[in-house]
């Protein structure tokens, strides 16, 4: 599956079961690379402009297969480590508090590229993507 | 987890008035008609008494992130309320309802004109920066667009400005200008005692239109600086590992009036009149600890 998933500074993903933060632009960005997307629950309110083109489902990971695109915000993403076979990663060039991180292991990826956009609300947003 | 034993100054009690809103510092978790000096919460069993050493980790949660707002604080009508310093000039509270119309318009101004309580300017080679304090808004600028308000500045390391308050700070800019809501944000600095230099902040952030769904946080975060020691009656900081600068006792003329000290050789003391004039034998930090400033032509 391909996952996609925005971290600040220290790759932190959520504190509090809170997200650090969003940017319109990221979605809009990912919506442009992506036919469909699966989410949980908790990213619905992000996809208020997107309703026809998102599955929500709770086990959204579990149950997604190869070609797959899965935006993910508040999952420890280490029990799915072996099914990621891309990673898109959105960094907010920001720093806030985290209690979940991203723990997935680059270094058994290839850096495919680096794209940077001006966020909606956030001055720089760095789009990297690995690929297995 | 040894204890660190914070006899708390609680700046303003329970409760301070600002223009007819009450501005609850809920010291016992809910109920703002007691007066206690540490803060609690019955129900979850919270002090800060209990709140542990700093180990590595810039901020500890308080009340389990749930902060100490009632419904009877939550407005969508944007406002910032600065308490008064106390009589030794140390900042009290700051508190405000945060919304796109607080933030900043123009470019950030300078605030070097600001001295808060146990100001020191001092250069270490291990400090990002070198600078070891900041002049700390309590409210950050990006929120409130507060410059050269001494209400809202604290001596704070660079490590409490960074790592501590600065991520919240981002946390709740970000959510404000991507939503046009609300947050309630509330910052207490905590000192001990008569100390001029904070030992931590309390941070307080809560999302109103969404009923913390957005924000919701509580914490107490340190005014630390991993590898300096500080001494937080006045703010003189040394090497870990290396003694602490032995204090020299001292013949000073102090200024009753305006709370200035000088050296006795200094031309300005010798233009003081009799009745505002004492003589103080002893360390610079006492006479700092007595809330009189250096004289800015001797340098004492």
């Amino acid at each position: 599956m391909i996952i996609a998933v925005c971290v600040d500074d220290r790759m932190g993903m959520l504190f509090n079961h809170r997200r650090q933060s969003r940017d319109k632009f990221v979605i809009d960005d990912l919506m442009n690379m992506a036919e469909n997307v699966k989410i949980n629950g908790f990213s619905e309110e992000l996809f208020e402009d997107y309703q026809d083109r998102i599955e929500i489902d709770e086990e959204f990971l579990e149950n997604a297969e190869n070609e797959d695109v899965c935006f993910v915000e508040n999952v420890d993403l280490e029990p799915y480590a072996d099914k990621i076979d891309k990673v898109i990663l959105y960094f907010w060039n920001r720093h806030y508090p985290s209690s979940l991180k991203f723990n997935v292991d680059l270094s058994d990826y290839n850096f495919i590229e680096e794209t940077e956009f001006q966020g909606n609300s956030h001055e720089k947003i760095t789009r990297e993507v690995y690929e297995k | 987890m040894k204890k660190i034993k914070l006899l708390l100054c609680i700046m303003l009690g329970v409760c301070l008035i600002f223009g007819g809103c009450d501005i609850n510092i809920n010291l016992n978790g809910g109920d703002t008609s007691t007066v206690s000096n540490t803060v609690s919460n019955t129900e979850g069993g919270y002090t800060v008494d209990n709140i542990p050493d700093f180990v590595e980790d810039a901020f500890v949660e308080i009340n389990n992130n749930v902060p100490y707002f009632t419904e009877k604080d939550y407005t969508t009508k944007s406002f910032e309320q600065y308490g008064d310093l106390d009589s030794l000039g140390r900042c009290t509270i700051a508190y405000a309802c945060v919304a796109q119309d607080t933030m900043p318009t123009d470019k950030r101004g300078s605030i070097s004109n600001v001295k808060p309580s146990g100001w020191q300017t001092v250069k270490y080679d291990n400090v990002d920066g070198k600078y070891l304090y900041n002049r700390c808004h309590l409210i950050g600028w990006q929120l409130t667009a507060e410059n050269a308000n001494k209400s809202n500045l604290i001596t704070g390391t660079r490590y409490l400005n960074i790592e501590g308050m600065l991520p919240f700070e981002n946390m709740v800019a970000d959510y404000v200008k991507e939503t046009n809501n609300h947050v309630l944000y509330r910052v207490t600095p905590i000192f001990d005692g008569d100390n001029l230099v904070a030992r931590g902040v309390e941070m307080e952030g809560y999302s109103v239109e969404d009923n913390g769904a957005g924000i919701s946080f509580n914490i107490y975060a340190y005014n630390v600086q991993p590898d300096i020691e500080i001494d937080y009656a006045t703010g003189e900081s040394w090497l870990s590992g290396t003694a602490k600068p032995t204090a020299e006792k001292i013949t000073y003329i102090l200024n009753t009036n305006n709370h200035k000290f000088h050296l006795e050789s200094c031309s300005v003391a010798k233009t003081i009149s009799d009745k505002n004039k004492e003589v103080f034998t002893g360390t610079r930090e006492e006479v700092i600890a007595k809330g009189y400033e250096p004289c800015g032509k001797c340098k004492p």
